[in-house]
């Protein structure tokens, strides 16, 4: 840390020494230039390289596609005209000025991919990586980059969680390989490792905001994901679960200034497919009337007995009335809206000869459908490049952004939850209003209009990240690198809870939590690749530094003079609290690779980690990995074969790891300060010590090893395919496992588990028909993934009543309950399975059944244009998944609950003897309301989604020269437009907690809407 | 090579090697928010954070703070559940099952007490601070064995026989590997912990922390429960004696209503303090009403509030129970910052301590005494002892359902069928093995030496 300035300085120092290295000027023979064009459209190409054979000299074509050539050369001479995405070619050029077409590569297999510390062409991969372009996806309206990924790409498991924006998401690269250790790839921006665990601390019901939404998807240029061991490796410690790398627009040197305005407006709107049907008012009273009486009955209590004092009954008898009296008053209706869609974009880029930027400021606001929850996100974008001299570059890149929320409680807790306890669970037949007009509180639940009126949550997070980077090149084919980083985010959290709420019932209650996390990094890299005949060698060498802080102070408060003092200063009762926890993280890393003749590859790399968070002993890691790809199409038996124009074998094995997650301190032995208790009566607390948690110096990276081949084929310069087995086996899983609790310890961070992942990945894009006039491109992905816990000492459950269960041999987020074989109909009590035969229902009879990840998941693509005219769709699937309907269970068929909803396809309940159906007889006595844990709220959540339509027209070039502008496009996008699921509730992507290994639990989750938006798109 | 070239590859070299060497301590980096435990209990002042840190554990929401307390009050037969978490219901069923949420945090929170007075017990005695003064030393340690004592008592109540742990947690390595103590074990265990405590603790008057008199009033008690009648009435007459520390208060409601705290009834009861909120608000939340800000998770039952509401059986003890406008519910945590204290030991429950004891040594006259010494207070008429009618039985019954109504809302009725073996008659289960709770499924898994209790 010291020398971190010195070594800023330094660099200062140095570089302007470079910028008066002199060229001599050279001898002119020939003045060539041209253009260089698409070969369909006559576009021009700018940024093309055009080189000289045989010499090192190239030039770049400019914003109109022209070069320009003044060199000692003598004509004739051969050219190699090369650009992104087109074949390179060969020209012999004899006179000027020279035009030169080129063909556009459906194969891409001159496609530039990103990679650790580097970029490769696609041919010359050798690891699994998929490149996902950002335009495709990015006006997809879920505020973050994360959930507009889903569907297209193999091996990437997306779930969008809920419908609010800016939720936290979950995303899983070939599987989960941890159990406390983060499940989520590392994602790099510009080459920071941005922070993404939510700093979210006011309870909103389970779910938390993602930090990935501060960035401003549409700055985004690529995103590149890497999937194998190959080419996670050169990330070591942070590799294991995939590392998604995302690549901002920069400017081109040489072009002019181009400035992109884009507007967008559109609605979000609740989908009605299964949404939640409560039944009205009367048959919700006769369900709570039987259940009355056949609780009372239950007891031994005689039948006129039980039925005089029943709770609907006429009111002159002191009752409710009889149940067909009720009224039904609809409540779940309120709480959702049409919700607004805003999106402003503006963007400028360009260069000159040495310098080259792009400026971009956009602000994006999405309401949720279900009231009161919003987004906004203000963002600035400046990336920056600049040629010091033939050597040095130096470049940074800024993202600024202010993200803007209002939250609201749904999902799990009773108060302050607008939702689940507010609407869902509500009998239909209780009022909203009393009598006198003031709102009602039945069932000790949250008044739904004071909900929606009163609700105040509001959080800020203002990120920035920053980038600082000089590459020098210190010999030729040796390059230097050093870059600095900063992710700095402070996270401003403000509720306040009115008196008409539970929660703010002691005259207001109010949260202020103020939490800022920094990460800073400063990393080196040392590259030479040198070409010699056949064979292509290259070597780097680099060292990463990363130090990363988090900090809350909160201040709670209640007891306020009205609901117009919100400020904590004028709260009667006041009470706050402190935390800091750092970590810091030292890595060195190498890489060699080599190849022959583009035929045959091979690749290594090797990290050591050092981590502050595990015990002395066990400080460092250390991830190797191996790789290799042969190029078949390069053998002379496939060289001339047209039919096929790329045929690669890959294969790769190597090791990553994991710590991410896992608290600071969880190696050392702790005791706690806070366990405060009083000298003697009236008086207040003196502070108190205890025991924190236990100490485990031998805690140590989490290591993964994943063994992948994969083949590459392409067909007719039309087709490719990309295949994929692996498998992924995690040993050393850090887990929190349990102790005893007589020593006084509950659990302590172990390396005590181990994992499996094994798997297929299938793509297959196929541009089936492309001319000037007509294009259309299909793209169909489908990946397996079987997930498998392998070793666990003892069973892990999570979440409330024990509903998840981790243990050996079944997958992570299994569900674990009483398996109900039938309903008596004879007696309309269930019957369980009892699984170990004892001849009693306990709860050793608790089994799993099925689990959150899905069997099969993918997307599929389609892309049409006809002159102006452009459409795509994008289907997303998953096969085999399960959902706990935690709605349902909560109501009055979940336990027979008193004063709750029924829902309407839960009306079947067993009445009377002979009647056939799954769920029980009602009664809050014996095994049908004790096990409530049961198989029946378990449902398959398998879907099939349209995510994304969109269509467009664009202007002809003509067409949009009358207009001014270089290119006008207007578009409509509808989102999330058709589903089919057989999941009894309107999101089979529902997910309740941000806890990872409590997933596929639908508890109060508002769906994800249904969003129409228009925009259009000016380039002037 | 240029010379250029090497005077760029020597700078880079010098930065490669500057950013190397500032590494050493880098990947050290100390908590803020916790200390590390080489350094605990070692002094005057860290011996009694130690030891306020015992009483933590105690008031804990998972102990006295709710839990524990709710098995006592929800196993009898005085109220109804009305939550949404059923495992509150299987206690008023009495049919828990291993798995219930609050089995097993009651099992972590009473060994959590253990295991903070076991650190005391071992810590304090090796410290050598001259402010610590033999008298505070024995004070701490008296506290910490006082704990202890309470601590293995309320788990043989719950759950019979348990491993006796009394060496501190300091490591994984040091976890041991314990059986099962048999129920008798586990009660000798409390007595001689109880012994210490009696020895070591001041004979002063302080209702928050032990004391000499708090060990008494346990031992009165314990006794109780091991049926030693003649040191249960003994130990229950040296608290009732001192009349002016501990006098019977009236009306009933006197010593919890009007957000007292430590009236002269209570012997001991944990203390919350309003600037702590946040650990404190749990239990009158199960208890109170929306309308008073709680979640009402049990309320009274249609034969109890016929009992209490009746003047000549309930008395003016109806002050327990509250109505809104549909509903009663329980009234004895009821401050809305929820520092309502835990009543652990009263005074009032030595009177019947002692009157239990006097019955059962059949001396019927004296147990009529202290039973109405109870009435009089809760604003009744006495019953009248007649030699010639009253029984044993009969006087043993009167007892237990003044005990019903006395301690309606405080753990001790269903200990008391349990204790008496009257659980079948009065509550109609058969099934002895139901007298004993469960060993948490959680931790049957995790100890392979710990054995469930039969019947589960």
């Amino acid at each position: 840390m010291r020398y971190s300035l010195k070594t800023i300085v330094l660099l200062l120092m140095i570089s302007p020494v470079y910028s008066l290295a002199q060229e001599t000027t050279p001898r002119v023979n020939s003045n060539l230039h041209g253009k260089v064009l698409d070969s369909l459209s006559h576009e021009p190409l700018p940024g093309a390289t055009v080189q000289i054979e045989g010499v090192t000299h190239s030039v770049k074509t400019d914003a109109e596609g022209n070069y320009n050539f003044v060199t000692g050369q003598k004509l004739p001479y051969t050219l190699i005209i090369s650009y992104v995405g087109y074949k390179t070619k060969k020209v012999i050029a004899k006179v000027s000025p020279l035009n030169m077409l080129l063909t556009a590569d459906a194969n891409q297999l001159e496609d530039v991919v990103v990679v650790g510390y580097g970029t490769q062409t696609k041919k010359d991969l050798v690891g699994s990586v998929s490149k996902i372009e950002a335009d495709e996806i990015n006006r997809i309206p879920v505020a973050s980059f994360d959930a507009q990924i889903q569907g297209k790409s193999t091996g990437i498991q997306v779930n969008n969680n809920s419908g609010v924006p800016g939720d936290g998401i979950n995303v899983r690269v070939r599987g989960t390989t941890s159990i406390l250790a983060d499940n989520n790839p590392l994602y790099i921006v510009d080459g920071v490792f941005i922070n993404n665990s939510s700093l979210q601390t006011v309870h909103t019901g389970g779910r938390t905001t993602s930090p990935i939404a501060d960035i401003n998807p549409t700055d985004i240029i690529s995103m590149e994901v890497l999937k194998d061991a190959s080419a996670t490796s050169i990330y070591g410690a942070r590799g294991a679960n995939g590392v998604v790398i995302i690549t901002t627009k920069r400017g081109n040197y040489n072009s002019a200034p181009k400035i992109n305005l884009n507007v967008s407006a559109g609605q979000g709107k609740l989908s009605k497919y299964h949404f939640w049907e409560l039944s009205d008012g009367p048959t919700n009273a006769e369900a709570v009337n039987q259940n009355y009486i056949n609780t009372r009955l239950d007891k031994g209590i005689a039948y006129d007995v039980a039925y005089a004092s029943r709770p609907f009954r006429p009111k002159i008898e002191g009752g409710r009335g009889n149940p067909a009296e009720q009224e039904t008053y609809d409540r779940v209706g309120r709480v959702f809206r049409n919700a607004k869609l805003n999106d402003y974009d503006l963007s400028l880029q360009g260069g000159s000869e040495s310098t080259k930027y792009f400026i971009s400021g956009a602000y994006t606001s999405q309401e949720s459908i279900l009231k009161v929850a919003d987004f906004e996100r203000e963002s600035l974008k400046l990336n920056l490049d600049q040629k010091i001299n033939n050597h040095i570059n130096i470049g940074v890149s800024n993202t600024f952004s202010r993200t803007g929320r209002s939250q609201v409680g749904a999902g799990n807790g009773s108060q302050g939850n607008i939702l689940s306890s507010a609407a869902l669970v509500q009998g239909t037949y209780n009022p909203i209003y009393n009598p006198d007009g003031t709102p009602s509180l039945s069932g000790n639940r949250d008044n739904v209009d004071v909900m929606i009126e009163d609700t105040d949550i509001k959080a800020v997070s203002t990120r920035y990240i920053a980038n600082l980077f000089a590459e020098i090149e210190i010999l030729k084919d040796l390059k230097f690198k050093t870059s600095w980083s900063l992710d700095y985010n402070l996270y401003d959290e403000k509720g306040y809870w009115s008196d008409r709420m539970l929660q703010g019932q002691n005259g207001g209650d109010a949260i202020s939590s103020i939490s800022q996390a920094t990460t800073w990094i400063n990393e080196q890299t040392l590259f030479y690749r040198k070409k010699i005949k056949g064979h292509t060698f290259g070597i780097l060498f680099g060292n990463t530094l990363q130090g990363n802080t988090r900090k809350n102070t909160t201040a709670e408060g209640s007891g306020f003079p009205n609901n117009s003092y919100r400020s904590i200063s004028d709260a009667s009762i006041k009470s706050n609290s402190e935390s800091w926890t750092g970590s810091n993280l030292a890595s060195f890393f190498s890489r060699i690779d080599y190849n022959f003749q583009s035929r045959y590859f091979i690749e290594a790399s090797i990290r050591a980690d050092g981590s502050s968070r595990f015990g002395s002993k066990n400080k460092w890691g250390y991830f190797p990995s191996i790789g290799g790809s042969w190029r078949l199409k390069e053998e002379s038996i496939l060289k001339d074969v047209s039919a096929i124009n790329e045929l690669k074998l890959r294969a790769s094995y190597g090791l990553t790891g994991n710590q991410n997650g896992i608290v600071d301190y969880a190696s050392s032995g702790l005791w706690t300060g806070g366990a405060p208790y009083a000298n003697s009566a009236g008086g207040g607390y003196s502070a108190g010590t205890a025991p924190y948690q236990l100490g485990n110096p031998y805690l140590q990276w989490e290591k993964t090893s994943q063994v992948n081949v994969g083949l590459d084929i392409g067909l007719f310069n039309k087709i490719t395919i990309d295949a994929n087995i692996y498998k992924k086996y995690t040993t050393d899983a850090l887990l929190s496992a349990p102790l005893p609790s007589s020593s006084g310890h509950s659990s302590y961070v172990a390396n005590a588990g181990e994992l499996s992942n094994k798997g297929f990945e299938f793509g297959i894009d196929a541009t089936i028909v492309k001319s000037n006039l007509f294009s259309w491109n299909t793209n169909f992905n489908i990946s397996r993934n079987i997930n498998k816990v392998e070793k666990l000492i003892v069973p892990i459950t999570y979440y409330s009543r024990d509903w998840i269960r981790l243990e050996e041999g079944y997958p992570v987020n299994s569900f674990w309950v009483y398996n109900q074989l039938y309903v008596d109909p004879q007696t309309g009590n269930a019957v369980y399975e009892d699984v170990n035969s004892d001849g009693k229902i306990t709860a050793d009879d608790r089994k799993i059944i099925g689990t959150a990840l899905p069997d099969y998941f993918g997307g599929f693509t389609n892309k049409l244009s006809y002159k102006g005219v452009d459409l795509s769709f994008l289907f997303t699937y998953q096969i085999g998944n399960k959902m706990l309907n935690l709605n349902r269970f909560l109501s009055m068929h979940g336990g027979t609950r008193a004063d709750r909803s029924l829902y309407k396809e839960d009306e079947n309940y067993w009445k009377k003897p002979g009647d056939i159906t799954d769920i029980p007889r009602f009664t809050s006595q014996g095994n049908n309301w004790t096990l409530e844990t049961v198989n029946r709220f378990i449902e398959d959540a398998s879907f099939l989604r349209l995510k994304n339509l969109t269509v467009g027209y664009g202007l002809s070039k003509d067409l949009a020269k009358k207009f001014k502008v270089q290119d006008l496009r207007i578009y409509i996008t509808g989102t999330n437009l058709w589903l089919y699921s057989k999941y009894k509730g309107p999101d089979p992507e529902s997910n309740t907690d941000a806890e990872q290994m409590v997933q596929g639990i639908d508890f109060g989750t508002p769906p994800q809407p249904k969003t129409f938006q228009l925009g259009i798109n000016v380039t002037l | 090579m240029k010379r250029q070239e090497i005077n760029r590859l020597q700078a880079i070299l010098l930065i490669v090697f500057l950013i190397m060497n500032s590494c050493s301590k880098f990947l050290e980096v100390e908590p803020k928010n916790y200390v590390s435990d080489e350094i605990t209990i070692t002094d005057a002042a860290s011996a009694q954070t130690s030891v306020r840190g015992i009483y933590d554990a105690l008031a804990s929401s998972g102990y006295y703070g709710r839990s524990f307390q709710s098995i006592g009050y929800l196993s009898g037969d005085n109220l109804q559940f009305t939550g949404t978490v059923v495992y509150n219901q299987q206690f008023i069923i009495h049919n828990v099952q291993s798995d219930n949420g609050t089995i097993s945090s009651v099992w972590t929170a009473i060994y959590k007490a253990i295991d903070r007075a076991n650190h005391a017990i071992e810590k304090i005695p090796a410290i050598t601070d001259p402010k610590l003064t033999s008298t505070l030393k024995d004070q701490l340690i008296g506290e910490a064995y006082f704990i202890r004592a309470l601590a293995y008592f309320d788990l043989a109540r719950v759950y019979g026989g348990v491993q006796l742990l009394t060496k501190p947690t300091s490591s994984l390595e040091n976890i041991t590997e314990t059986k099962r103590s048999s129920l008798e074990e586990t009660y000798n265990q409390v007595k001689s912990d109880l012994e210490n405590a009696e020895n070591l603790l001041p004979n002063t008057l302080n209702r928050v922390r032990a004391t000499k008199k708090t060990a008494w009033a346990l031992f009165a008690r314990y006794y109780l429960y091991t049926k030693e009648w003649d040191k249960a009435s003994s130990y229950a007459t040296q608290l009732i004696e001192e009349t002016t520390n501990y006098p019977l208060i009236a009306p009933y409601n006197s010593w919890f209503a009007n957000n007292i705290v430590a009236s002269p009834e209570s012997i001991f009861e944990l203390s919350y303090d309003p600037a702590f909120i946040t650990g404190n608000s749990a239990h009158r939340n199960s208890w109170q009403p929306t309308e008073n800000g709680g979640i009402k998770d049990w309320i009274p039952n249609e034969d109890f509030l016929q009992l209490i509401n009746n003047p000549l059986i309930g008395g003016n003890r109806n002050t327990l129970v509250a109505k809104t406008a549909s509903t009663w519910y329980g009234n004895l945590y009821y401050r809305s910052n929820g520092t309502d204290p835990a009543y652990v030991l009263r005074i009032a429950e030595q009177y019947l301590i002692r009157a239990e004891a006097f019955a059962e040594q059949g001396n019927l006259e004296a147990a009529y005494e202290d039973l109405n010494a109870i009435r009089n207070r809760a604003g009744l008429e006495a019953i009248g002892y007649k030699a010639s009618s009253t029984t044993k039985e009969t006087t043993l019954l009167a007892i237990e359902n003044e005990r019903r109504l006395e301690f309606a809302f405080e753990p001790h009725r269903w200990f008391d069928l349990v204790r008496t073996g009257r659980a079948a008659t009065v509550l109609g289960i058969t099934d002895t093995k139901k007298y004993l709770m469960p060993i948490p499924l959680v931790e049957i898994k995790v100890d392979k030496w710990l054995e469930q209790n039969p019947g589960y």
